[in-house]
């Protein structure tokens, strides 16, 4: 436990000494802010634009906003903000095979279950941080121009697109306990989402998949329920836990 | 007792042999220099030791306990020391250290104490900034300290000296010496003038074999002269020389050698300097030094 301890600590400081911790959360709070802030200013640009579109034919008519047009902007930037956070992350493990960092650590008795424990503890924390910060943000905006009352399934859509997060750290994880770049780690992580998301598109499968925790649309708006979500929640749930009992059992037996 | 043990270790990386049925014992105490060229197997075969590649073949043991590849338990007796040391730039060293210290499980008070003492035998006690701006050797010298923290029945250093300019090498032949009463140190290297400085037995590494072993003496006694060299005021009696006493070779306008001659045969190339007149500068005996030995072994 104490070895747990001390490596996790030693993960924290270099997220904070790096600067990496920094930048995320600038990230974050910024599309936290942003959300509402365009849901805000979208019939004012309209109104700025109404004569330029005039000329051009078209009639802008009153445009009116509320907590929905600032969730589906949430939902719309939360992928941006997810790719900065998976990059910033992507080099968690290779960057200290790449450098060496770990021999020494490994040959001081480090079981190595506990390298990836470590990692796989402040990323998930740090993604949680993240996240509901982000999601809280945009929340208090909300409350306080217009009222998130009207929107239906919020925090399970929420849940679910944190879900599908913690899966894609799970599969840089996994990806990382085998390959020895950051760019392959990456690539593998893309892959296997774009992979999946083609396989959604078959419609009698797609309710089963991760990306199927990605139709928040369709939860704000009250199409999908929750018991419509459950086995696609556990399946990722799953996959997310196979990945990382998996990343353990292969990086016993890394080369390093 | 032997400290480290390895019996019959092969190792390929692919189709390449590495290490071919390589054997050897190392006792307590001793300074055990591990030679061979670059990419002799000296890296690898240490990384076997530390768990962190699989043998093919063989067995290893440290102190009696045999070596597992992936989870090592045996690495609590050793402490090792890579060739280029890579640290967590973002720490200071005592930070580093602590982190070491925490992880092999001793107590918090016992790790400021070794710690602290350790930073003072390498002269990194007042350094409180960070490693990001450390030089290789003040990087080497912090690495021996994590390699010492945990007071390792077996050092293992890969190559301490090859990146050191003179005084940073002399730095930690002085320290790997000082410590040697406390533990068996293992220690490759292709600088032989360190080898014969501080190591007590040598293991020459060729082609994934074991091309030689024995202790320092041993080894001496097996090298033969190497041959003598004289050095002659002008270059025309030079060629005198060379002409009653063939097998000369020419170091350059006035000084020749001759391999591998006996003491006999310089007595003799005194006698003619003599008899013809011939001004001496010098004339000396060839050292025979590891080097020539290596060359030999070698084949080069």
């Amino acid at each position: 436990m104490k070895q747990l301890i001390a490596f996790t600590k030693k993960e924290f400081t270099e997220g904070y000494r790096t600067g990496k911790f920094l930048i995320l959360i600038i990230v974050f709070v910024v599309f936290g802010i942003m959300n509402p802030a365009v849901a805000k200013l979208t019939p004012w640009m309209m109104n700025l634009l109404s004569d330029t579109l005039k000329e051009a034919g078209m009639t802008v008519a009153n445009i009116e906003v509320n907590a929905m047009t600032s969730w589906e902007q949430f939902v719309k930037n939360l992928p941006m903000g997810m790719i900065v956070f998976m990059i910033m992350f992507g080099g968690i493990m290779t960057a200290e095979y790449q450098k060496g960092t770990l021999i020494n650590i490994l040959t001081k008795g480090l079981s190595r279950w506990k390298v990836v424990a470590a990692k796989s503890i402040l990323t998930v924390s740090f993604w949680t941080l993240c996240y509901w910060m982000c999601f809280f943000i945009t929340y208090i905006y909300n409350e306080y121009f217009w009222d998130n009352k009207i929107v239906s399934n919020l925090f399970l859509s929420a849940f679910c697109l944190y879900l599908f997060g913690i899966w894609l750290i799970s599969l840089i994880i996994f990806a990382s306990s085998f390959m020895n770049s950051n760019s392959s780690v990456l690539l593998f992580t893309g892959g296997t989402f774009f992979v999946v998301y083609l396989c959604s598109l078959v419609p009698s499968i797609s309710e089963y998949l991760p990306t199927r925790l990605l139709s928040s649309n369709e939860m704000l708006q009250g199409a999908i329920n929750g018991s419509d979500m459950i086995i696609s929640i556990l399946i990722t749930m799953l996959i997310t836990i196979t990945a990382f009992a998996f990343s353990v059992v292969i990086f016993n037996k890394k080369q390093i | 007792m032997d400290m480290l043990s390895l019996s019959h270790v092969s190792k390929s990386f692919g189709t390449k042999k590495v290490i071919d049925d390589l054997s050897f014992n190392v006792s307590e105490h001793k300074i055990y220099g591990f030679i061979g060229q670059n990419g002799s197997g000296k890296t690898t075969t240490m990384k076997m030791i530390l768990g962190l590649f699989s043998a093919d073949k063989g067995e290893i043991t440290v102190n009696g306990e045999m070596v597992k590849y992936g989870q090592n338990k045996t690495n609590r007796f050793i402490g090792y020391l890579p060739d280029v040391p890579e640290f967590y730039g973002y720490m200071t060293p005592m930070e580093y250290l602590t982190l070491c210290g925490n992880i092999t499980g001793m107590d918090l008070s016992r790790v400021k104490n070794a710690a602290g003492e350790l930073l003072e035998l390498v002269g990194l006690d007042k350094e409180n900034k960070r490693i990001l701006g450390f030089s290789r050797g003040m990087k080497q010298r912090l690495g021996i300290a994590q390699a010492l923290l945990n007071s390792p029945k077996l050092l293992i250093c890969d190559e301490p000296t090859s990146a050191l300019d003179p005084i940073g090498r002399k730095e930690i032949l002085d320290i790997l010496l000082s410590v040697k009463d406390k533990t068996t140190v293992i220690f490759s290297t292709h600088v032989l003038s360190d080898v014969e400085r501080i190591c007590d037995e040598i293991g020459l590494l060729n082609n994934g074999k074991l091309a030689l072993h024995g202790t320092k003496e041993e080894i001496r006694a097996m090298r033969k002269s190497d041959g003598f060299e004289v050095e002659l005021s002008r270059p025309e009696d030079v060629d005198i020389l060379a002409e009653k006493l063939l097998g000369g070779q020419r170091l350059g306008r006035t000084q020749i050698f001759y391999q591998g001659k006996s003491e006999e045969e310089m007595m003799k190339s005194m006698r003619i300097l003599l008899e013809n007149n011939l001004k001496i500068q010098r004339i000396e005996m060839r050292e025979p030094t590891l080097e020539t030995l290596f060359m030999e072994v070698v084949g080069k």
